[in-house]
C-alpha cells in the first residue's frame, strides 16, 4: 500500500489536467479492480484504450511516472515527520467532503497530521470576512460553543477573523477542529509548535491539498476555500460581502443545495448576509438559532438595489438550455436574452460543473453534463 | 544486453574480461528493473553488481553505504577509470557536499555514495527531487536488520524508503555475512519480489587461532613476544577506546611498532592513519572494530582481538577484512576465562555489559515520554529536562521512533496522536537474541571442531568436506609462556603508564593535564571511592606516590608557581589535605583563595556535559585574583571525569591572567565508572 504513495502524489499533482479527470482515470481503474501502481505501468496501448487518454495526457503521465523516484524520498520524509497521505480511495478519506465535491471537485490526495477520525464526525464549518465585525466574532464563538457540546466539529481556514475564532473558540470549548490549510503542510511547523499539544491530544487534525512544500499563495487560500466547504456538512456564514471566498463559496453552496446558515444582520450592517438568505441560505440568530417564519419584506429596505440577472438565474435557464442541446455562448446569449458579454458568460459557464466543455477552439460550444458518467462506488 | 554484449563493455570499462555467473545473474536483474539481495564473501567483487549497471543506466545511481572508508576508496578507483562518481559524508565540508549535490542534480555523475544517516538532511531530501535517480543500493545489507550485527538506526530510513520506491526502479542490497534468520529479515523488509543470491562464504586462507588466558596481563605478555613473529602487518582490535590506548603504549614500551586508532578521532587524524595502514607503515594498527570495515587493503596479515566480539557473525565479519588476496592469514582471538566469585569469566563480562546497558531502563524511556508529550523537544533540551546521557536518549529515540511512538521533525521529537504504548516485550526479546548470539561466541572460544565449520554452519553455508585450518585442526593450540624479562617490562609499564587529560581549547591558557591512573583499571578507584564515600581517611600514600610520578613523568622540566586545589562539595578536606601534601613533596607554594561563590551538586549527579557545565558554571571565584597575574598554576584535583569543573577553572585562573594552568589528578574516568544509575 505504501508504495503507492508516490503514485498518487504524481497524479494528484499533474500540473494543466483538471482534477475532474484525474478522478476519472481514478475511478476508471478503481472499476477495473486495477491499483495506481497498474494504471502507472499500463502499456500506452492501454491508456488510449481502457482510459481513452489523449497524447498530450500521455505526455503528462509520462512526465509525471519520470519523477515516481524523486517522490519517493519526499514521501519517505513525509512519513518521518508524522504527515499522513490519504488519497480519494482510502477509507481514511473525508467522506463528507467526496460527498460535497463529488468527482469535479474532489481532491484526489489529502496530507494530514492529527486525528483523521476527526474527518468522519459531523462537522460545521463557520465562514466570514478576514475584518469580521465584533458582533460576527461573538457569533462564531456562539456556534463553535455549540458545535463543542454537540461533538461537531469545527472546521476553519486558519485566515484572520471568522477563522482565526471559529478555531479558538472550538479549543477554548475543548471541541475538535480541522484546520484547512492554504499552503502546503511541511511549510505550517509554526502552527504545529502552537498547537502541539491539540494536535497529540487528538482534538486538532491539519489538513492540505496542496503539494507538500508548496508556501503560502493567495491562489492556494482561493483553492482553499472550496476544501473548506467539502469538509463541512452545515455551513455557517457569519459575515460575508458581496464579492470574495466566502460569498461565491456560500452562493455555489446554494445552488447545490446545501445546508447554508446566515447570520441576521444588525439593520446597521453593512454587509450581504441578507442577500443570501434572500437567495435561500437560513436565517439563524446570534445564537445560530433557525427564524422560522422571518419576513424578507423587512429586511428589502437595507438591501441594495440588485441587478436583475445574478449568475443564479442565469444558471437555471442555461442548464435548462443546455439540457435540450448543444449551443455557444452567443447562441445562448441570443436565445436567453442575457444582458452578458460572450467572453463573460463562456468564462462563467467553463465554471460551471455541470456543464460540459465541447471544444476548446472558438466558437466553444456547451452542454449539459451527463449524468451516467458519475461512478456510484467511488463518490 | 546480452552476457557477450555487457563483458564486451565490462573489459572497456573496467578491463575484466568475465562476470562470474552469480555476477551476471544479479546484474542482469537489474538491468531489468529488478530488486536484489546478493550475499556473498568479502573481495567476491560485489560492487562490480552495482558499478556495471550503474555505467549504463540513464541518470544517477544512489549507493547507501555506512563506511567512508569503502566510499573513498571506491570513488577514487571508479575515478581512474573515467567514472564520474562522489561521494558525501561527514568528512567533507559542508561546501563540499552540496557541490557534490550540485553535481548530482545536474547529471554529471554516474553513482553517488552517501552515508544513510544523509537521509536526515534537508538539503540532501530537497536535491533528491531533482535528480534523475536510476538504481538505489544498500551496501552492507546486514545494518538494516536489527538482528544483524552493527544495527544501525539511520537505516531505518532507507528500508522505509525503499519501500516507497516505485516498481521498476532497481534495488541492490548487498552483505558478506548474513545469517538465514537475518536474510529472511532483509528479505521481508526490503519485500517487492526480491531475488536472493547466496554464496559460499569459507574463507580457506584464513588460519584460526583462539588463546585461552587467565589474566589481562598474558594477553599483553603474548602479544609483546609474538606480534613480530607474525607474517606482515595486521589489525590489533580490543573491547574499548581506553585499551587501544594502553594496548598502544604498551607496544611502544617493547618496541612493537604500532598506533591507536578509534571513532574519537578526527577525521583527518583518521585519514592519516588509514592510509598508514594501506602503506604498511606499522606492524599493527590497534583499533575499536570501527577500523577497517570497508577498507580496500587485500593483504591484511592478520586480525588478532583481545575481546571478544558480539557473536560469531561479528566475528565472521571483522576477521573477513583480512586476507582478500587469499594469501596465508593469522585469525586469533583471545579470551580470559578466569572467573570471578560469581563464576563469570572476565571476558564474558565487557560484551555483556555492552548488551546489559545498550539500553536504559524502562523508567527512562517513560520520562522521555512525558517530557515530549509536553512540547516538541530537541536533544540537548530533551537531555537538560530528562538528566540523561546522550547516548541514552539518543538509544530510547531511535527505540521510540521505531515503535511510533514519537517521530523527529526538524530535529525536534514530536509525540505522535494515537501512539502506542511503549512495548518494553521486544527489548527483551531482542535482549534475549543478543545473550544466545554471545553466548555462541563462547562456544566458538570452546568449540572442539574445525573453526571455519563453526562460523559456516553458524551463518548458514552449505559446507564442503575438509577444514584443516585451525587450533582444532592442523595447528597446536597456542598459550602463554613469557619470559622473567617480558614480566618485568609489564611491571615497569603499569607503573609508568598515565592518562592523558583532554581540555585545551583556544579561549584558556589550560593545558592538557595527566591523571596517575584510569578510575576502573586498578586499585586506584578502589581506594578513591573507601575514601571519598565510606569514611575511609585520607587518600592513601600510595595514590600520592602514583600522583607525583604522573607529574613528574609528565611536567617534571615545567616552572610552576602555584599549587590550587578544586574547592570541595561534599568529601570534605580530601582534597584539600592531598594538595597540601603535593606542595610539600614539589615544594611548590599551595594557596587556598580558589572558592566556591555557590552551592554546586556532585557533578556525578548530572548525567550528561550539559548538565555538568551548567552545573559549575560561574560557580568558582580567586578572592585575590592579582595573584594569579602571570602565574603558571598546577591545578590538583581527585578524579576527572566529564573536565566541567577543571575547565571552568582553567577559564577562570585565565581570565585572572594566569600563564599557563596544567591539570594533575589522581583517577580519571572511563566512559561514567561513577555514575549512579
Amino acid at each position: 500500500m505504501k508504495q503507492q504513495y508516490a503514485y498518487w502524489i504524481a497524479l494528484a499533482h499533474i500540473p494543466s489536467m483538471k482534477t475532474a479527470r484525474k478522478n476519472e482515470l481514478i475511478v476508471r481503474f478503481f472499476e477495473e479492480k486495477q491499483s495506481i501502481i497498474d494504471f502507472f505501468h499500463c502499456k500506452k496501448s492501454d491508456w488510449q484504450n481502457l482510459f481513452s487518454l489523449n497524447e498530450k495526457e500521455i505526455e503528462l503521465l509520462n512526465g509525471a511516472k519520470n519523477e515516481l523516484a524523486n517522490y519517493s524520498f519526499l514521501v519517505e520524509d513525509l512519513l518521518e515527520q508524522g504527515y499522513d497521505i490519504i488519497p480519494i480511495t482510502s477509507s481514511d478519506y473525508s467522506p463528507v467532503m467526496k460527498n460535497n465535491l463529488k468527482r469535479a471537485y474532489s481532491p484526489p490526495l489529502i496530507y494530514t497530521k492529527g486525528n483523521k477520525q476527526i474527518m468522519k464526525e459531523n462537522s460545521i464549518a463557520i465562514v466570514g470576512s478576514r475584518k469580521a465585525e465584533n458582533i460576527s466574532l461573538e457569533f462564531t464563538d456562539n456556534i463553535a460553543k455549540t458545535a463543542s457540546k454537540d461533538y461537531k466539529v469545527v472546521v476553519s481556514g486558519f485566515a484572520k477573523g471568522v477563522d482565526k475564532q471559529a478555531l479558538d473558540s472550538a479549543i477554548k470549548y475543548k471541541g475538535q477542529s480541522i484546520i484547512v490549510l492554504p499552503q502546503g503542510i511541511t511549510t505550517f511547523q509554526s502552527g504545529f509548535k502552537k498547537y502541539y499539544k491539540q494536535i497529540i491530544d487528538g482534538d486538532v487534525l491539519i489538513l492540505s491539498t496542496f503539494f507538500p512544500k508548496a508556501p503560502w499563495s493567495v491562489q492556494l487560500a482561493m483553492a482553499r476555500n472550496p476544501i473548506i466547504y467539502g469538509l463541512a456538512k452545515e455551513i455557517y456564514v457569519a459575515e460575508s460581502s458581496e464579492k470574495g471566498g466566502t460569498w461565491s463559496g456560500v452562493v455555489d453552496g446554494l445552488r447545490k443545495g446545501r445546508n447554508i446558515f446566515v447570520r441576521i444582520p444588525l439593520s446597521s450592517e453593512k454587509n450581504a448576509n441578507t442577500i443570501l438568505i434572500q437567495k435561500g441560505a437560513i436565517p439563524v440568530d446570534i445564537q445560530g438559532h433557525k427564524i422560522e417564519n422571518y419576513s424578507l419584506k423587512e429586511i428589502k429596505a437595507s438591501v441594495v438595489n440588485e441587478q436583475s440577472s445574478t449568475f443564479e438565474d442565469v444558471d437555471s435557464k442555461i442548464i435548462k438550455l443546455l439540457s435540450i442541446g448543444i449551443f455557444s455562448s452567443k447562441e445562448i446569449i441570443e436565445r436567453l436574452k442575457i444582458d452578458w458579454t460572450t467572453r463573460k458568460l463562456t468564462n462563467h459557464l467553463k465554471e460551471n460543473k455541470n456543464i460540459e466543455v465541447l471544444n476548446k477552439k472558438s466558437p466553444v460550444k456547451f452542454t449539459i453534463k451527463r449524468k451516467e458518467n458519475i461512478q456510484q462506488s467511488l463518490f | 544486453m546480452t552476457r557477450n554484449e555487457a563483458e564486451i563493455k565490462l573489459k572497456k570499462i573496467f578491463g575484466f574480461d568475465k562476470f562470474y555467473d552469480e555476477q551476471w545473474e544479479a546484474i542482469d536483474m537489474l538491468l531489468r528493473g529488478g530488486r536484489m539481495l546478493l550475499i556473498e564473501k568479502t573481495g567476491y567483487g560485489k560492487s562490480l553488481c552495482f558499478q556495471f549497471p550503474a555505467t549504463q543506466f540513464d541518470g544517477i545511481a544512489v549507493i547507501f553505504s555506512p563506511l567512508i572508508a569503502l566510499m573513498r576508496d571506491q570513488v577514487n578507483s571508479l575515478n581512474e577509470k573515467g567514472i564520474p562518481a562522489k561521494h558525501i559524508n561527514s568528512e567533507q565540508t559542508h561546501e563540499e557536499n552540496s557541490q557534490v549535490i550540485q553535481d548530482a542534480i545536474n547529471g554529471k555523475l554516474k553513482i553517488l555514495y552517501i552515508a544513510p544517516e544523509r537521509q536526515e538532511n534537508q538539503e540532501w531530501i530537497e536535491a533528491t527531487r531533482k535528480m534523475n535517480l536510476s538504481m538505489i543500493v544498500i551496501d552492507e545489507a546486514h545494518t538494516i536488520s536489527v538482528w544483524g550485527h552493527d544495527f544501525r538506526p539511520a537505516f531505518r530510513r532507507i528500508i522505509n524508503l525503499v519501500q516507497l520506491l516505485p516498481e521498476k526502479l532497481p534495488v541492490l542490497a548487498t552483505t558478506a555475512t548474513a545469517t538465514k534468520r537475518v536474510q529472511a529479515d532483509i528479505e521481508q523488509q526490503i519485500s517487492g519480489n526480491l531475488t536472493t543470491i547466496r554464496g559460499n562464504l569459507l574463507r580457506e586462507n584464513f588460519n584460526l587461532f583462539v588463546i585461552e588466558t587467565k589474566s589481562e596481563d598474558e594477553k599483553l605478555l603474548w602479544l609483546a613476544e609474538n606480534i613480530n613473529k607474525l607474517p606482515g602487518t595486521g589489525l590489533l582490535y580490543t573491547g574499548t577506546r581506553v585499551n587501544t590506548e594502553i594496548y598502544a603504549r604498551w607496544f611502544d614500551f617493547v618496541g612493537i611498532n604500532s598506533t591507536d586508532y578509534n571513532a574519537g578521532l578526527d577525521g583527518d587524524t583518521r585519514k592519516e592513519i588509514e592510509k598508514g595502514l594501506m602503506n604498511n607503515k606499522w606492524k599493527c594498527v590497534v583499533s575499536t572494530n570501527a577500523l577497517g570495515m570497508g577498507i580496500d587493503k587485500p593483504d591484511i596479515r592478520f586480525i588478532i582481538h583481545t575481546q571478544i566480539p558480539a557473536s560469531p557473525i561479528h566475528y565472521y565479519q571483522e576477521i573477513g577484512r583480512a586476507g582478500r588476496d587469499g594469501q596465508k592469514t593469522y585469525i586469533i582471538l583471545f579470551y580470559n576465562s578466569k572467573q570471578d566469585e560469581n563464576g563469570i569469566a572476565e571476558d564474558y563480562k565487557l560484551p555483556k555489559a555492552f548488551i546489559d546497558g545498550g539500553r536504559p531502563g524502562i523508567k527512562k524511556y517513560q520520562k522521555v515520554i512525558n517530557a515530549v508529550k509536553q512540547e516538541q523537544l530537541g536533544e540537548k533540551q530533551l537531555m537538560k529536562k530528562t538528566n540523561m546521557k546522550q547516548t541514552q536518549i539518543r538509544v530510547i529515540k531511535a527505540d521510540l521512533i521505531e515503535q511510533g511512538i514519537i517521530k523527529e521533525v526538524s530535529k525536534k521529537y514530536e509525540y505522535q496522536f494515537n501512539a502506542p504504548e511503549l512495548n518494553a516485550a521486544k527489548f527483551d526479546e531482542l535482549r534475549n537474541a543478543k545473550l544466545k548470539d554471545l553466548d555462541s561466541m563462547v562456544d566458538y572460544v570452546f568449540t572442539t571442531e574445525p573453526r571455519m565449520k563453526f562460523l559456516c554452519e553458524y551463518l548458514g553455508d552449505t559446507l564442503p568436506s575438509k577444514f584443516e585450518n585451525c587450533d582444532n585442526s592442523r595447528y597446536k593450540k597456542r598459550t602463554v609462556n613469557p619470559e622473567k624479562e617480558t614480566i618485568g617490562k609489564l611491571i615497569e609499564f603499569r607503573g609508568t603508564y598515565f592518562p592523558v587529560l583532554n581540555v585545551e581549547s583556544t579561549n584558556s591558557n589550560i593545558e592538557n593535564g595527566i591523571a596517575s591512573s584510569y578510575y576502573g583499571v586498578s586499585n586506584v578507584g578502589t581506594a578513591l571511592h573507601r575514601c571519598k564515600y565510606e569514611n575511609g581517611g585520607d587518600f592513601p600514600d600510595f595514590l600520592l606516590k602514583l600522583t607525583l610520578k604522573a607529574f613528574r613523568k609528565t611536567f617534571g622540566n615545567k616552572q610552576l608557581d602555584l599549587i590550587v586545589y578544586v574547592p570541595p562539595t561534599s568529601s570534605g578536606e580530601l582534597v584539600k589535605k592531598f594538595a597540601e601534601k603535593i606542595s610539600y613533596a614539589l615544594k611548590i607554594p599551595i594557596s587556598h583563595k580558589l572558592v566556591k561563590q555557590r552551592e554546586t551538586q556532585p557533578q556525578k549527579v548530572f548525567q550528561n556535559a550539559y548538565l555538568k557545565r551548567d552545573n559549575v558554571s560561574g560557580a568558582f571565584n580567586y578572592t585575590e585574583p592579582d595573584e594569579i597575574n602571570n602565574k603558571s598554576i598546577l591545578l590538583v584535583d581527585d578524579i576527572f571525569d566529564s573536565g566541567a569543573t577543571i575547565k571552568e577553572i582553567g577559564k577562570l585562573l585565565t581570565n585572572f591572567g594566569a600563564k599557563i594552568i596544567v591539570p594533575l589528578v589522581i583517577a580519571r574516568t572511563v566512559g561514567g565508572d561513577i555514575n549512579f544509575e
